[in-house]
């Protein structure tokens, strides 16, 4: 479950995600965030993804405060970088929250590191059904 | 002297206070029951606090105060506690100080610490709303911009201390779009306002404490400058919650203070109250309810030094930190109380008879501290929402920066060594699924089998504390694996069974406190701690939480803890890991002629 990139090198484990037609891999890095942000609020506000709009101030759909700063360190965990703990009140929608993300870190490396770790943890079939950027978090969750 | 340090302003305040068993004394049983039954705030008692300068341990040094150490202000907070809570907490209101020590500037620092120190200056903290509870960016109470400052609007119900102070912290909302940002910080002098914008909300009839000035505060267009801001405007939530973890931790001093009178004056009942031929202290079930009570006051010694020290060590990990304290202290403390008063029998419920009543008074007072400040509930959900991470965390980290996090423990636990100075803007709103004290617990357990062979140490503890530890680790290891399998949603309503891992999580973060802090002191703590019985004892005590007492190594001899609750008595001295030097009960036997005297008018 490690989130770690020591041990690996981008192109190395590329090639699994590559023939996994996982659909994150053709996203630019502020699309990969804002559909990782949407799967997100989704399952874990029991929402359906279309009905979440990017543009959205994120207490729209029922999201606190304080799990606005929980989903930051799930964010943190995905992408194994160290993020500002307020990061979701000070760019509060997925759109603002991604640019912001991509502006200021170097999310094209960890976003890498998180599509082959996810690959290599989740059999690629189920990946796909998950549309592929759920299954990291499907198996953090067990469900 | 104690020889800690960190423990001399503890041992002169109870020098200078006296005996509470002794009417004439300063804060005496007799006097804070009276005032208590007259519902009247302890005034004079407060002044004399402001006159001995113990409001200056309220600022730190870099701020013209005292104050070095979190381990100091735990002590001569219970100091005051085992006296009295009522006026403990509310001159304790000045710890919301900690609210611009870590986030003013440094203007608003001088102010502050001129307003506690030349004008003998009290706070309170006005964020709760009547309509809104926990709800804090519920907040109806605004401040809306005008040039030069803001204009208050709303009222701040209950407010402890929101009539009898010069300073009140006020959240209010800045920003109508709502949302975390929406809130902001102020001072409100009550000196600099035009009497006619403010207001105070009539006293409540309370439980407990029932002295202090629990009311309100309501503003109406009510002008406040721009520099009474703390921090950033929408910067109001972060400050609060950091600030939380601050207070909340340290209310464990209340519970602790509360606890030793608890267990103090039932000790009192138990070794002077003959039945059947003997003491009742002699029979051994209440034997047992006292000696218990006094290991759960050990666990939870434990554990609140711990945090207290560790807020210099690992002040990033206070998200986690503060509300395990603030939930384990106080609820295992509260049960404590419920549990010894099995041994009063009915004097636990009069309010005149046995030391003045004050074990009533106890009671009904104690009982606020778990709700204040942060409920249960809400402490639980705090740690609920980190629990994946911490679990996460612990398996991604295991076997790694394994000096790194010794030296940290050591730092946090080792009574002897001093303590970083307080670094607030350390804090962080969640802590990166970092919790040394779970994290740490392999260590631990490897620092125990070094231990095998040593001198002084009997095998049959030792053996008995891997064991416990072996134990603490399963489940831990469970939890984990619970939490992995678990689903998880956002929001208010989170399953109970989430809320009981929350629990379990604070018995094994209390637990594995207990193994450091003896792990950490075996060579300066006395031979009664370096022993270890009490340990195994208090691990046993809290693996019953997790296993039925037949799964469980059976009971070691208790007689090493009775004897030890019993020295501590007769030397008045705090039933604690650290047991400094109470105020002396100069004629022991003369309490007893009291006590019975009392009896009999009863």
């Amino acid at each position: 479950m490690q989130l770690q990139n020591s041990s690996y090198k981008p192109s190395e484990v590329l090639s699994p995600i590559d023939s996994g037609t996982s659909q994150a891999i053709e996203a630019s890095p502020v699309e990969a965030i804002q559909q990782w942000l949407v799967s997100q609020l989704a399952k874990q506000l029991s929402l359906d993804p279309k009905n979440i709009k990017v543009q959205e101030p994120l207490t729209r759909y029922g999201l606190d405060s304080i799990d606005a700063v929980t989903l930051v360190g799930e964010l943190e965990d995905w992408l194994d970088l160290e993020l500002p703990s307020t990061l979701l009140w000070d760019y509060p929608t997925v759109e603002k929250a991604a640019t912001f993300l991509v502006q200021e870190f170097d999310v094209a490396t960890a976003l890498n590191t998180a599509k082959a770790e996810s690959a290599l943890s989740t059999p690629p079939e189920k990946a796909e059904k998950s549309s592929g950027w759920g299954g990291l978090w499907n198996r953090i969750s067990g469900s | 002297m104690h020889p800690l340090k960190q423990y001399w302003v503890a041992e002169a305040l109870e020098r200078d206070l006296g005996d509470p068993c002794h009417p004439d004394s300063l804060m005496s049983f007799q006097q804070v029951v009276e005032l208590d039954e007259r519902e009247e705030f302890p005034e004079a008692l407060l002044n004399w606090l402001y006159n001995w300068k113990l409001n200056h341990y309220y600022i730190p040094t870099e701020c013209g105060g005292e104050f070095t150490s979190f381990e100091e202000f735990v002590a001569f907070v219970r100091v005051m506690s085992r006296r009295d809570l009522t006026t403990s907490i509310s001159f304790t209101t000045l710890f919301w100080s900690y609210l611009v020590w870590m986030a003013g500037t440094e203007k608003q620092k001088q102010r502050l610490a001129s307003f506690i120190k030349d004008q003998n200056g009290a706070m309170c903290l006005a964020y709760s709303e009547r309509a809104h509870g926990s709800d804090l960016v519920g907040s109806d109470v605004r401040a809306t911009k005008v040039p030069g400052g803001y204009l208050l609007n709303g009222e701040k119900w209950p407010i402890n201390r929101a009539t009898i102070s010069g300073v009140s912290f006020v959240l209010a909302k800045t920003d109508e779009s709502g949302g975390a940002r929406s809130l902001s910080l102020f001072m409100v002098e009550k000196s600099q306002l035009d009497s006619a914008t403010y207001y105070n909300l009539p006293k409540i009839l309370t439980h407990g404490i029932r002295g202090s000035d629990m009311s309100g505060i309501g503003f109406k267009d009510c002008f406040i400058p721009e520099s009474s801001r703390i921090g950033a405007e929408g910067a109001g939530l972060e400050w609060a919650l950091k600030g939380f973890q601050v207070t909340r931790t340290l209310c464990a001093a209340f519970s602790q203070g509360a606890a030793d009178t608890a267990l103090r004056t039932t000790l009192n009942f138990a070794l002077n109250r003959q039945l059947y031929g003997k003491t009742v202290f002699d029979m051994p079930q209440p034997r047992r309810t006292l000696v218990d009570a006094f290991l759960d006051i050990l666990i939870c010694d434990c554990a609140t030094i711990g945090a207290a020290r560790g807020f210099h060590v690992v002040p990033e990990q206070f998200s986690v930190w503060s509300a395990v304290v603030k939930y384990f202290v106080t609820t295992q403390l509260e049960s404590m109380v419920a549990d010894v008063s099995v041994v009063l029998g009915a004097r636990y419920y009069m309010r005149d008879a046995h030391d003045w009543g004050i074990f009533q008074k106890v009671v009904r007072d104690n009982a606020i501290i778990s709700v204040f400040d942060g409920s249960t509930v809400v402490n639980l959900h705090a740690l609920l929402l980190q629990l994946r991470q911490l679990a996460k965390q612990r398996s991604r980290q295991r076997g790694k920066n394994l000096e790194v996090l010794q030296a940290r423990l050591a730092a946090c636990f080792s009574l002897d060594q001093p303590v970083p100075t307080f670094d607030g803007r350390k804090l962080e709103l969640f802590s990166r699924g970092a919790d040394d004290v779970l994290q740490g617990l392999e260590l631990a357990l490897a620092q125990l089998q070094a231990l095998e062979g040593a001198p002084n140490l009997d095998s049959g503890v030792l053996q008995q504390i891997v064991s416990f530890t072996h134990l603490l680790l399963e489940e831990l290891n469970a939890l984990d694996h619970s939490l992995e399998h678990s689903t998880f949603e956002f929001g208010h309503d989170q399953s109970p069974e989430l809320f009981d891992l929350a629990k379990q999580y604070c018995t094994l973060h209390a637990a594995a406190s207990c193994l450091y802090m003896w792990l950490h002191n075996r060579n300066h703590l006395g031979a009664f701690f370096a022993q270890g019985e009490w340990l195994v004892l208090c691990l046993r005590r809290l693996a019953l939480k997790f296993r039925p007492a037949h799964s469980l190594a059976s009971r070691i001899n208790d007689e090493a803890i009775a004897q030890e609750l019993l020295r501590l008595y007769q030397e008045d001295k705090l039933f604690s890991i650290v047991p400094f030097q109470l105020a002396t009960s100069k004629v022991q036997g003369d309490q007893t002629n009291a006590t019975s005297e009392l009896q009999l008018q009863a």
